[in-house]
Formats: structure tokens, C-alpha cells, sequence
């Protein structure tokens, strides 16, 4: 893929739930997204409009009923089974209201996790999962996440995000449990390691606050197909 | 170091050490047993075999052969018929042997076997069945002293002595039968003149001394209770009805480097023609004791089997049980890339890994557990038996109780393959 291919696109996007009528309401309904390499959008909506879901669509994690979802130039939904989860774990990182760390693990390996399940080459993980570590300001990478705060867990579930060299970061509704000054600061982190390495970031959020962060905001009320 | 299958697997299952160690504990157990059974089965046989040692026939007078082994091999009971020196002349020349050894049960001493024999029983039968033809070595050694060479010298077996506390230059007085008809010679004194190493069969609880002495007393007793005045006979004394004996160990001629002779189906159909002895063959008439014990032993072994089971079950419980705690962990590792196949290889393989351990730990405690069953029957029964646990079986048990642990890793690992991993990254309060 060249340098300029979309981090991600999005092209008539429907979905519901199985089992819903066929008349019910799409809970996804995107027209059309794109983001370039490296750009920054934040994505509103109001609660239960179906952000979360199409984090997950995006990610390959669900199936749409409609429409191409392209990741770094790539029909992710084309592939299945294992090669869609090798390309999800390479191209993809996620970042998520509750961190979702692995419990029982330290931050590098939480780290490391990340990349065992991608096409880096095995002797660069331990120097990179540390560096990441750094980057991000965690002092003690061999420490169970456990023992951390919860502003400490939302640095390394950044780290582990951006671990993989990911064409695209979905952030899920990152800052939602924490107080303004530390959301206003992971928010910070996730920007700026996003920026650093290059992937492009899609944050859900309903925090108005959020809003001036990004140049660009879509609201998902916006994007529905005609 | 990066991470691997194997580091998520470890962390799994130290995250829930109790249950793991519990799950461990159960298939250790059932590998244990399985393997204890197993082994003892087949040691105590040997331990069985190892009492008629390179012997192919006892003749005796019992009533049955698997008597005349119980008497005349594992001492149960002092035979209740003789056999005449006439008989026994008679029997010897009638086939040809490699041995042919007269014993005589009858006496004991604090409760243990006396066997009057002829220094042949040292010299020329072996109580090891693996006895090499020719080789000088047939299993019998002292500890102390020498074997017996005249009249009235005895010769102890190693737990014999232990039991008896008795020692090389000790005097002793040898009882005639069992209990309240029993009687102590007290006229004659044995000297003790050797102590044997032990040799891991029933003659270990055993004294031995010469057949003249044996008669000597006998007769003695014989001619008291026609005249209390008699005086004691002497070996110039005795007549053939003096002589009597209860069983001959018989060796019969064999070929090269085998224990098994030619003669041994023409002379045995010759002998047992014979109404007024009985024949048998010890090897034979341990397995047919081992054929009717045999059912319990598969008893067992089926119980063994099902605890096996019971642990396969338990495992896949535990690892099913914990599902509902991992299933946001299951849900992170597919979101960070890790395939389904995957997941399920990293459930059936923490399975098999509890398998694995369990069955290293079940060997463990069945190798100090047959050490220690053998060291009570030693004890206890005097039954020399040597746990060996037959590398084959061994690895059967093993293989089997890994193949059982990783089966039973398939429904849990089934529950993890289907996991929701939308679902299950929600946050949850």
C-alpha cells in the first residue's frame, strides 16, 4: 500500500442486530468516512446511537449487513477467520472505555500481548513494549496492571494500542471513566502517541469537551445514507 | 523475552492456583492409583514366583498341588501326609534330574517355619526364578556365618532372625506343631550357624537345618511315648519309618541357557499317574492362584479407570467453570489478533498441561506409594514384593491420562471458540 492510502473508508454501511425486524431501524447507517494516514477524528453521537458498534464493525469484530469497510486499503471483512484477526491485530489497535487490560499480567506483557498476535518480529517486541512503555510514562513495565491507577492503566492500554505500528486507532469512549483533568491528559497521551506513530485515530465520545480536540468531528446523525 | 501461548497458559492457571491445584491433584491421584495397581500386580506376582524359584515340580502327599505349594513353598501349613524314604527312592529313579531335594516341614520355632532339608537346597536350588542355568550365583548368601553341615546346626533366614532376635552361636529348641498339641524338644539344642542374606521369597521367614537331626528328634518323640526311659536315638538308630520326608523340590535336566525342560510334560504325566503323591508344578499353580485373585485385581484397575474419569471430569469443570471469568480475557486476545482456533488450542492445551502435571505427580506418588505398600507387606507379611513399574504401561497410563485431561479441555475450549468478543468488552459496571 502506498504511504497516501486511506487509514480507512467507509462506504455505505448498514447493520443491525440478528434477529431484528426487517423494518427496525439500522443501528449503523454510514454513508461514507474516510480518514487519512495519520488524521484524527472524533465521532459523536448520542448514547446507545450505535458509536460502539461501529468501532467493532470497523474492526472486523462484527459483521455488517451493507457496505465495505477498508482498513489501510483493505476490505477487512473480506478476509476471514484467522487472517482477519492477524490483519485486525497488525493494522488495528483499540483503546477502550475500561481499558480491557489482561488482568494478572504485567504492563509489558500487556504490551507484548499485543504484539504476539501481529507481523512484527518476535526479537523486537521486549525492546519496543518497553520503549512504548516509556513513552507513555509507566515506570515500572514488569508491574501487574492490577496494582496501577486507573490513569496509569489508561497509559498502558495506549501503549499496547499504538504497540503494533497500527494503520488505525479506535479509541471507544476513552476518557469515559475518568475525571476531567485526567481525561483532558489521557486524551493528550492518545493523541500525541497516536501522532507519533503515525496511525490515524477515530474516537467515539459524548463528552462535548472532547469536541475541541479535533479538527475534524462527524456526528454519526450526519453520515446516514439518504 | 516476547510473549508466547505458553506464558498466557501459565498466567491462566495461576490465576486460579486453587483450582488448579486441586484439578492437579485429583488426576495425580487416579495416576497414582492406576499405576500403584498396576505395578503391585505384577510385583506381587513376581514375589510369588520368586519362592519356587528354579524348581519344576514339588512332590508332595497334600491333598491338592496349589497345597503342596501353599505348604511347601509359602510354609502355610505343616503338610499332613509323608513320604517314605522307599517312595522317595522310588520316584527319584524313576525319571532323570538335575536335582531332586527331600524337605520335611513340621517344627517351628516362635511361630516360624522350620524346614529340615539336605545342603543340596543351598548348593543346587535357587528361589530366583531368573536363575541362569549354570551360573554359580543362585540367589542364596550369608550375612553371617555358614550353612548348616552336621546334625543339629541351623541356619536362619534374614527376617527370621530379625523376628526371633536370634544370632550365629545361639542355642535353640525347635517346637513340634502347632498349637495346643505343640511341644518343645527340649532334649535337642540347635546351634545357630548362619544367618542368610535376604532373598526376597517366603524362605526368608524361614530356619533351615539337616534332615538327620529332623529324624533324630522325631524318633525320639516316637519312642518316649512308648517308654518315657528310652534314651535319645541316634542317626545309626533311625529306620526308614524314622525317615520321613513331606515334599521334593525337583529340577529336571534342561538345555542350554533355558529353564525350561523337555521332560517336564513326560515326567509330569508320569508322576501324577501315581495315586499316592501329588505333582505340581509352581509356576502353574501360581498363576492359577493369580487367575482366581485375578478378577479383583480387574476390579480394581476398572476402579482405578474410573477415577481417571472422575479427574477428566473435574478438570474440564474447573476449566469450564472458569470460563465465565475469562471470557473478557478471551475477548482482549481476539481483539489484539489471536484467532479462534487459537483460543481453543490455548484451552485444550492448559488442559493437557494439567494432564501432564498431574500424571509426572501421579507417578511421583505411586513410586513412593509402592514403597511404601511394599515395605508394609514386607513388615507385615513377610512378602518381599519389589515395585517395577513397566515402562510400556507406564507410558499408557501417562499418554492416557494426558489424551483424557485434553479431552476433556474440548467442551471448555468449545465455550471459549464461541466466546462473544463484542459482547464481552462491554464495561461492566
Amino acid at each position: 500500500m502506498s504511504d497516501q492510502t486511506p487509514a480507512l473508508e467507509l462506504r455505505d454501511l448498514k447493520f443491525r442486530y440478528p434477529g431484528a425486524a426487517p423494518n427496525a431501524p439500522w443501528i449503523v447507517d454510514v454513508r461514507s468516512l474516510a480518514l487519512k494516514p495519520g488524521e484524527q477524528a472524533l465521532l459523536t453521537g448520542a448514547s446507545g446511537r450505535g458509536k460502539s458498534t461501529l468501532l467493532q464493525i470497523v474492526a472486523g469484530l462484527i459483521d455488517p449487513d451493507q457496505g465495505i469497510v477498508r482498513v489501510h486499503g483493505q476490505d477487512i471483512h473480506a478476509f476471514s477467520g484467522a487472517k482477519r484477526d492477524l490483519y485486525r491485530g497488525s493494522k488495528i489497535g483499540m483503546i477502550f472505555q475500561n481499558f480491557n487490560l489482561l488482568r494478572g499480567f504485567s504492563a509489558k506483557e500487556n504490551v507484548l500481548a499485543s504484539l504476539m498476535f501481529s507481523d512484527v518480529p518476535r526479537k523486537e517486541h521486549d525492546a519496543r513494549a518497553l520503549e512504548l512503555l516509556k513513552i507513555v510514562g509507566i515506570p515500572m513495565p514488569e508491574r501487574d496492571v492490577a496494582d496501577f491507577s486507573i490513569g496509569q492503566m489508561q497509559r498502558v492500554a495506549v501503549a499496547r494500542a499504538v504497540a503494533t505500528s497500527p494503520a488505525l486507532v479506535l479509541a471507544d469512549e476513552p476518557t469515559a471513566s475518568l475525571d476531567p483533568e485526567n481525561a483532558g491528559a489521557a486524551m493528550d497521551l492518545i493523541q500525541s502517541t497516536c501522532q507519533k506513530v503515525g496511525a490515524a485515530l477515530l474516537c467515539t465520545s459524548h463528552d462535548p469537551s472532547m469536541a475541541d480536540r479535533f479538527t475534524r468531528r462527524e456526528s454519526l446523525d450526519q453520515l446516514v445514507t439518504a | 523475552m516476547a510473549m508466547t501461548d505458553w506464558t498466557i497458559i501459565r498466567r491462566s492457571m495461576s490465576s486460579r492456583l486453587f483450582s488448579t491445584v486441586t484439578t492437579v491433584i485429583t488426576v495425580a491421584i487416579a495416576v497414582g492409583l492406576m499405576l500403584t495397581l498396576l505395578s503391585m500386580r505384577d510385583s506381587g506376582r513376581r514375589a510369588f514366583e520368586r519362592g519356587s524359584g528354579n524348581m519344576h515340580l514339588l512332590i508332595t502327599a497334600d491333598s491338592s498341588p496349589l497345597v503342596s505349594v501353599l505348604n511347601g513353598i509359602f510354609y502355610a501349613n505343616a503338610p499332613a501326609r509323608p513320604i517314605t524314604p522307599s517312595k522317595f527312592n522310588q520316584l527319584t529313579n524313576s525319571f532323570p534330574a538335575e536335582y531332586a531335594i527331600p524337605t520335611q516341614l513340621g517344627d517351628q520355632y516362635m511361630g516360624l517355619p522350620v524346614l529340615a532339608t539336605t545342603p543340596e537346597f543351598f548348593t543346587k536350588f535357587s528361589p530366583n526364578p531368573d536363575f541362569k542355568p549354570g551360573s554359580a550365583e543362585l540367589g542364596w548368601s550369608l550375612a553371617e556365618g555358614r550353612i548348616f553341615e552336621a546334625p543339629f546346626e541351623v541356619v536362619v533366614g534374614a527376617r527370621a532372625a530379625r523376628e526371633s532376635n536370634v544370632n550365629v552361636g545361639d542355642e535353640l529348641a525347635l517346637t513340634h506343631g502347632m498349637g495346643e498339641e505343640a511341644h518343645i524338644h527340649r532334649d535337642f539344642l540347635y546351634t545357630v550357624v548362619g544367618i542368610l542374606e535376604p532373598t526376597g521369597a517366603s524362605h526368608d521367614r524361614s530356619l533351615f537345618t539337616d534332615l538327620t537331626s529332623s529324624w533324630i528328634i522325631h524318633a525320639h518323640d516316637r519312642r518316649k511315648a512308648d517308654n518315657p526311659d528310652a534314651g535319645k536315638p541316634t542317626e545309626a538308630d533311625l529306620t526308614d519309618a524314622d525317615k520321613l520326608i513331606t515334599g521334593i523340590l525337583v529340577r529336571l535336566p534342561t538345555r542350554g541357557d533355558s529353564n525350561i525342560s523337555s521332560l517336564l510334560p513326560t515326567v509330569g504325566a508320569q508322576l501324577r499317574a501315581d495315586p499316592s503323591i501329588t505333582v505340581a508344578q509352581p509356576s502353574e499353580e501360581i498363576q492359577s492362584l493369580f487367575r482366581i485373585v485375578g478378577n479383583i485385581d480387574q476390579i480394581l484397575i476398572a476402579m482405578a479407570a474410573i477415577v481417571m474419569l472422575a479427574s477428566a471430569i473435574s478438570i474440564m469443570l474447573a476449566l469450564y467453570n472458569s470460563m465465565e471469568q475469562r471470557r473478557r480475557q478471551i475477548a482482549v486476545l481476539r481483539v489484539l489478533g489471536c484467532s479462534r482456533p487459537r483460543v481453543f488450542g490455548l484451552v485444550v492445551t492448559e488442559s493437557a498441561i494439567i494432564g501432564i502435571i498431574g500424571g509426572i505427580a501421579g507417578y511421583t506418588v505411586a513410586f513412593i506409594g509402592t514403597r511404601i505398600v511394599a515395605s508394609v507387606l514386607k513388615e507385615k507379611l513377610g512378602l518381599v514384593v519389589e515395585p517395577v513399574f513397566d515402562p510400556q504401561i507406564t507410558f499408557v497410563v501417562l499418554v492416557a491420562s494426558i489424551a483424557l485431561a485434553a479431552l476433556a479441555g474440548l467442551i471448555p475450549a468449545a465455550a471459549a471458540y464461541r466466546t462473544s468478543v463484542a459482547r464481552n468488552l462491554r464495561p461492566t459496571d
